[in-house]
């Protein structure tokens, strides 16, 4: 299925949802604490770009604003968004995202608009709790405006369903380091874009069921121990220990990036002559890898707090301060997980991926890592040249 | 040489020998302050009072970014920073920045100084905790991040908190790096010193409600150096001092900024054209002044209170940029209504997004809100290759026949 196509199907599968009665809020920023709204009785969902959109934005919003903004601003302006009851913009995490929502307010007025603003210093207690009040006052406007209170019982149960779902991908990940024909990135992609279109028991049960299957497909080659402790090591942030095996000759890549659709790159792979997705062995970027690996709501604190300490200790995206501690977990992973190339992706207008792809390459560089900068646009413009910048790379990897 | 060429359009400050000169001791400061270990590169926003009573060295990487500008060599410097991988779409403050680290010996006065630390703060734009990151990467300087989350609304209590919390942070901060500590009474001073100084440059900024205005924007994107860069000092006060009393001097004798008549009064929005200063001179022989512009009106403001922490993380995180557009739009029809402006000039500065994106619809709000006229027209403030200068002349040419 082509990406354009992969997007329209999700776009539909949204409309079902909200022709079923569903209150759908959508939410642009991964990181945004989908178990208070469910707490909630509404339906969090990511909202993606969408790469057949015409543009829209012109009278609204300069060319020079992030790529990833316009496109979504464009289908507003299109009526290509499917019919959410609200949307939640982040703030405090770029300037494109922090001015486009006030835009976007402005120019929709009858649109229920919601900000949840992020602290991004490594102030540690400190931003817990500040973050934890902006979920708290969250909630309570989500309350007032759409009647429906918070219920524990409801949160306890999105918990739950959250957390199972992030364990399920994350072991879908680990398998794909030890063996990435387990499962095709694309499908993974696929699986993960489906819960956080629409997280309910239907997508978990999906991905649990073929969790099964790798676990069995991994169980005969005798992997399957090994795939557990790699997803534990990732978990935490620490491949000290992680061993992968020498035995390896397929080609093996990493995709690093910000806000980029995981399933694009995958489309992207898909369409090279003679490229299947196994090379890709695993991506660290945001709607992917650092929202699957984000670890659980848990004690202490009351649920706000639970939830904002989860988001907190996600792996740390370009938008926040850490760019040394990214830095040096892109080097373990680069030599940890025998990667033999990284792809940066940098989307148009993105200040958080534009100043961190030098870096990035910088880091690859350090470990002999060979590396290849991808700029693109949600638009995927200019896909022929994304293409062959792409398979030269890969080609290059190859005769090295 | 006829008499037309040699009458100049504005009439130059008397103040601006004196601000030479203290530009000139800012520098030497900081080069001794590097020298001796004790430099921190700031960022204009940031609540400088606490490093600087800290006895820290001070520079300001986005000033000196204004002093490429207008030496033109912001195409050469951001060039480098775009060989080292930064792409040309990036804010060109920090490109040039970038680029004179890497090439200090093709820089204006030699680039500037070594820090040994990095303090950013995250009010006036999310891109400088980037921009400090490459740079940390380049200098082996930390950088220390002061958040001050945007504002949609008033401040609130945990907002409030979050940023004190910083802020004493920032001083551990300092104190380990620097080997230094922080002594509340000098903090106190330090702060007066800032409050005053700005006290004295909003009074300066509201004489241009006369007529004629006695500053235009060029005067006073230069006069604002040092409440930008050497706020907290005591010669910043008695700039300001000067400045003010030069100022009340021209209201008193009716003199104008411009040497011609005042026939249209316009806003300036955005950070300016810092290569193009003869953009406003061009402008003021046909008797256009400018004597409003939200990017000088954004340096003013109080430390208040008897915590001086508060008051600092008040102040720093309700600047101007901290807030949402309608702030914006809400200030810019202020301005206009005070100082009864005819018009208005949006500068969609390619590099700023955080200043820039939403002037469309601000345009459209603040011309419906005053029932005055005004401009969208694209450049850059450092990038000169940015600036059109023959489109820029048709747009705001369109404005003026509205207005004369």
């Amino acid at each position: 299925m082509g990406y354009e196509e992969a997007m329209e199907q999700t776009n539909e599968e949204l409309k079902q949802l909200i022709a079923a009665g569903k209150r759908v809020i959508g939410y642009i920023y991964p990181h945004t604490p989908i178990e208070i709204i469910l707490g909630h009785g509404l339906t969090p969902s990511l909202v993606g770009t969408s790469p057949g959109v015409t543009g829209a934005f012109e009278a609204s919003l300069q060319t020079f604003t992030c790529a990833f903004a316009r496109n979504l601003f464009s289908q507003r302006v299109n009526d290509q968004l499917p019919a959410i009851t609200g949307l939640i913009f982040p703030g405090n995490t770029c300037d494109s995202l922090q001015n486009v929502a006030d835009v976007w307010r402005i120019r929709f007025p009858d649109d229920n608009v919601f900000r949840l603003t992020y602290p991004v210093a490594d102030q540690s207690e400190a931003a817990v709790q500040y973050f934890a009040e902006e979920i708290r006052i969250l909630s309570k406007t989500l309350e007032e405006t759409f009647g429906q209170p918070f219920n524990e019982n409801e949160y306890d149960a999105a918990v739950t369903l959250v957390s199972a779902f992030r364990e399920a991908a994350q072991f879908l990940y680990a398998s794909r380091v030890l063996d990435p024909q387990s499962i095709t990135y694309a499908n993974l992609a696929g699986l993960v874009r489906g819960f956080l279109l629409s997280p309910e028991l239907g997508s978990l049960s999906e991905i649990e069921a073929i969790v099964h299957n790798v676990q069995q497909h991994l169980m005969e080659k005798g992997l399957l121990q090994d795939a557990k402790k790699l997803q534990k090591a990732i978990l935490k942030g620490n491949l000290e220990k992680v061993e992968i095996s020498s035995d390896l000759t397929s080609l093996r890549i990493a995709v690093a990036g910000g806000m980029v659709e995981p399933q694009a790159i995958a489309n992207l792979l898909d369409s090279i002559p003679e490229v299947t997705d196994d090379v890709m062995v695993i991506d660290i970027l945001s709607f992917g890898f650092r929202t699957v690996f984000t670890p659980q709501p848990s004690p202490p604190g009351n649920c706000f707090e639970q939830t904002a300490r989860s988001i907190l200790n996600a792996p740390t995206e370009p938008t926040q301060e850490g760019l040394p501690r990214r830095v040096e977990f892109l080097k373990s992973m680069l030599t940890k997980l025998s990667i033999d190339g990284l792809i940066i992706c940098e989307q148009s207008f993105c200040d958080p991926d534009q100043f961190e792809a030098p870096s990035l390459e910088a880091a690859a560089s350090e470990v002999n890592v060979p590396s290849v900068r991808l700029p693109l646009d949600p638009e995927l413009s200019d896909r022929a040249r994304l293409e062959v910048r792409i398979q030269s790379f890969l080609e290059t990897l190859h005769s090295t | 040489m006829s008499e037309d060429k040699k009458e100049k359009a504005y009439r130059p400050l008397q103040t601006q020998g004196l601000l030479q000169q203290l530009a000139f001791r800012h520098m030497l400061e900081a080069h001794a302050a590097s020298e001796d270990g004790k430099l921190a590169w700031v960022t204009s926003g940031f609540p400088v009072e606490i490093p600087r009573s800290m006895e820290i060295g001070i520079s300001y990487p986005e000033q000196y970014g204004a002093v490429v500008a207008v030496e033109k060599m912001g195409p050469l410097l951001c060039s480098y920073g775009e060989e080292l991988g930064y792409s040309q779409e990036l804010c060109s403050y920090a490109l040039a920045n970038i680029g004179s680290v890497e090439h200090p010996d093709e820089s204006p006065g030699g680039g500037l100084p070594e820090p040994q630390a990095l303090l950013a703060c995250n009010n006036i734009c999310g891109t400088v905790l980037k921009w400090y990151d490459a740079v940390s990467q380049m200098t082996g300087a930390p950088v220390f991040l002061v958040d001050t989350p945007a504002l949609d609304s008033e401040q609130q209590p945990h907002h409030l908190k979050y940023v004190v919390h910083g802020l004493q942070k920032l001083v551990d901060f300092l104190a380990t790096t620097f080997n230094t500590s922080l002594e509340e009474e000098r903090l106190n001073q330090v702060a007066e010193f800032s409050t005053k100084a700005v006290d004295l440059w909003t009074k300066a900024l509201k004489a241009c409600k006369n007529k004629p205005s006695p500053l235009n924007s060029p005067d006073r994107f230069l006069a604002m150096t040092p409440v930008v860069s050497m706020r907290g000092t005591d010669y910043c006060l008695e700039y300001y001092e000067s400045l003010l009393q030069e100022v009340k001097e021209r209201v008193k004798q009716g003199l104008g900024a411009i040497t011609k008549e005042e026939k249209v009064r316009l806003l300036w929005d955005n950070i300016p054209p810092f290569y193009q200063f003869r953009f406003f001179n061009s402008l003021a022989k046909r008797g256009i002044v400018f004597p409003a512009d939200s990017y000088t009106h954004a340096w003013s403001g109080r430390i208040e209170g008897d915590d001086l922490f508060q008051g600092v993380a008040t102040l720093y995180s309700n600047v101007y940029l901290n807030k949402g557009l309608d702030a914006k739009v809400d200030k810019m029809c202020q301005l206009i209504k005070e100082y009864e402006l005819d018009g208005f000039v949006l500068f969609s500065d390619r590099s700023c997004k955080r200043y820039s994106l939403g002037q469309l619809v601000s345009k459209e709000i603040v011309s419906e809100k005053t029932g005055v006229p005004g401009v969208v027209i694209e450049g850059d403030h450092v990038d000169s290759r940015l600036f059109n200068e023959a489109q820029i002349q048709t747009r705001v040419d369109a404005l003026l026949e509205m207005l004369i």
